[in-house]
């Protein structure tokens, strides 16, 4: 309803949300995931689902309702809009549950950024996070890749890198988490690395510094990512409880479940790049 | 158990006489000796016998040999100058002070339990580090700061003793920030001061441990001497941003680069206290621990969770102010 009585009513919300806000009086998990900052940028991720990269996600089915899981996806670009896509890939597809998201550690060392990242539910990338989050039954996003992903140039985009030490799988046997693996295409082309500012990442204590064609012509526009055209797609979970939590401690058990998500991660992606049919389609 | 002699240091302290009070009350506790070189604030329960001494210097041998208690309490680790306890002296009182105190610990035959009062600061304040130490990640934190230093060396010295003396229970308490409306730390200080200078950009997880926690945290260590470290602080964590919501108090936002020196002319002004390093770096990254230990093998719970502990606090604050607009 859209009359004078409708626009008071919600004008009185907005002020008592707002009040509360100012008195402190809004929910806080320990992690510091904020429910009430993360509703707020629902509107601008709506958007950029919808309008900016087009997103089309399948097979949200395989995506645990409840009860701890891991998903794992490649990753690009130096934000984590891939984890936000991710998550509002989920969120479309009915699961509601808030996922939490291993992000990089260095960017907790960032103002601003930091901050937003956390109160929408990041945290950093430490197995002690990630092995608490599993604990706890949370969905946890992990980007195995690490800076490597995010630091690929533009000819190697799509080509997942190694799977540093295979932690993920070493968390997911010792929880007892499945892993579903999940293939994002698209988010390799928002911000296409032409070349690297070594220096200027040493002096800022980022592990790397792009130029990309608005990178850093544009200054801070050019944090405006690329208008691509995306697709999410999550796969059957992979249960490892056959293997037992002992396996947990064979590092070659690890390395070979580790590339083997790795494979079948490379392999969705590669699916998923002929469907699209074009990047800026 | 049969009723225990206990031995308290820093019984003069603000936390140590309370400490005191409460030990003389349990039933297990036959007597308490209280040791410090400040006469103690006010007049000592029945069942307390204070003693008036320097840990830093050789002369506590004789005095523990004529106690001879069954569990030594060192709680005179100091992180902020204090009345009686000057700047300069923090880091003998620390670290000077256990190993005096230690050495005339290995001449007790009838002790069974040393119980420290260690700091969470030991885990440090960093923007990458994991959202809640357990205890083993101390070995992994650097040692940035001096009270770090500090903590990481009397912990050594305890580990020591606890090595050569395996019959004696060393329990070393890691207390995040201890916060109530009877303490005087700089971050009361700072919840009391008009504004609270904070890191533009930045919004750190807290953690604290009200005071009577604290308390009932080392009280509950006597009762229950477990071996190792084990941390203390109130369930759960709350951003600055919030706590500074609840308390009433308004933020100081300064960038990083400025927050050094725009810190310490307001300290200067009296505006606000003079912050040390694990301080500011705790006002900048935070810091959270694991409690698992302190529920499971400590059994202890503390009474308020860290958001109740900030509620408690701001109560008492907002009662203050009240109190000093009327008169």
């Amino acid at each position: 309803m859209i009359g004078p009585l409708g626009l008071l009513r919600d004008l009185g919300r907005a002020l008592d949300a707002a009040g509360r806000r100012l008195r402190g009086d809004y929910e806080e998990d320990e992690w510091g995931y904020d429910p009430t900052f993360a509703a707020a940028a629902e509107p601008l991720l709506s958007f950029l689902y919808d309008r900016w990269w087009r997103v089309t996600a399948t097979g949200t089915e395989h995506v645990p309702r409840d009860g701890r899981a891991l998903l794992v996806a490649n990753h690009a670009g130096v934000l984590p809009w891939d984890a936000a896509m991710m998550a509002t890939a989920l969120r479309r597809g009915g699961i509601v549950r808030d996922p939490r998201f291993l992000v990089l550690d260095w960017a907790f060392g960032l103002p601003w950024a930091s901050v937003a990242i956390r109160r929408n539910g990041g945290v950093p990338a430490s197995p002690y996070n990630a092995l608490r989050l599993l604990e706890q039954d949370h969905l946890v996003m992990v980007f195995p890749e690490g800076a490597k992903g995010v630091g690929k140039p533009w000819s190697e985009r799509y080509r997942l890198q190694r799977f540093g030490r295979g932690g993920f799988v070493e968390l997911a046997l010792r929880t007892g988490a499945p892993i579903v693996p999940c293939a994002i295409v698209g988010s390799e082309e928002i911000y296409p690395k032409l070349g690297e500012l070594p220096g200027v990442a040493k002096l800022l204590g980022a592990p790397y510094m792009p130029i990309t064609p608005t990178f850093p012509l544009l200054g801070p526009f050019g944090a405006i990512p690329l208008p691509s055209r995306w697709r999410i797609a999550f796969g059957p979970p992979i249960d490892l409880a056959g293997l037992g939590s002992g396996a947990a401690e064979d590092r070659a058990t690890v390395l070979e479940v580790a590339e083997d998500v790795r494979a079948r991660i490379q392999g969705m992606v590669y699916d998923n790049l002929i469907e699209r049919q074009g990047a800026f389609r | 158990m049969p009723p225990r002699r206990v031995l308290l240091t820093g019984v003069s302290g603000p936390l140590g006489a309370r400490l005191a009070a409460r030990l003389a009350a349990d039933p297990g506790v036959e007597h308490v000796i209280g040791i410090d070189t400040r006469r103690p604030p006010g007049a000592l329960a029945e069942r307390i016998t204070f003693v008036q001494a320097d840990l830093r210097r050789g002369e506590l041998g004789p005095i523990l040999k004529l106690a001879s208690p069954h569990v030594v309490v060192h709680h005179d680790i100091v992180q902020f100058p204090e009345p009686g306890r000057s700047a300069r002296s923090l880091h003998d009182l620390n670290v000077v002070g256990t190993l005096q105190l230690l050495a005339a610990c290995g001449e007790l035959p009838g002790l069974r339990a040393v119980v420290v009062r260690g700091s969470a600061s030991i885990y440090g304040s960093q923007p990458d580090a994991p959202a809640f130490f357990t205890e083993d990640l101390a070995r992994s934190a650097t040692l940035r700061t001096r009270f770090q230093r500090d903590v990481g060396e009397l912990e050594r010295l305890v580990e020591a003793f606890a090595r050569r003396h395996p019959a004696v229970a060393c329990t070393v308490l890691r207390l995040q920030p201890v916060i109530g409306a009877r303490v005087d730390t700089p971050i009361m200080r700072l919840f009391r001061s008009a504004v609270v200078p904070t890191f533009l950009g930045f919004d750190p997880r807290l953690q604290f441990v009200l005071d009577e926690d604290a308390v009932g945290a080392v009280a509950a260590a006597v009762g229950n001497p477990v071996r190792g470290a084990v941390n203390v602080a109130g369930e759960g964590t709350v951003s600055l941003a919030r706590t500074l919501r609840r308390l009433g108090k308004r933020a100081l936002p300064i960038a990083a680069p400025l927050y050094a020196p725009a810190v310490g002319a307001l300290a200067r002004t009296g505006v606000v206290p003079p912050l040390n390093d694990d301080v500011v770096r705790y006002l900048r990254h935070g810091r959270g621990v694991d409690t698992t230990r302190m529920r499971r093998d400590l059994r202890f719970a503390p009474t308020h969770t860290t958001a109740q502990a900030i509620d408690a606090v701001a109560a008492k604050i907002r009662a203050e102010d009240h109190a000093e607009a009327a008169a």
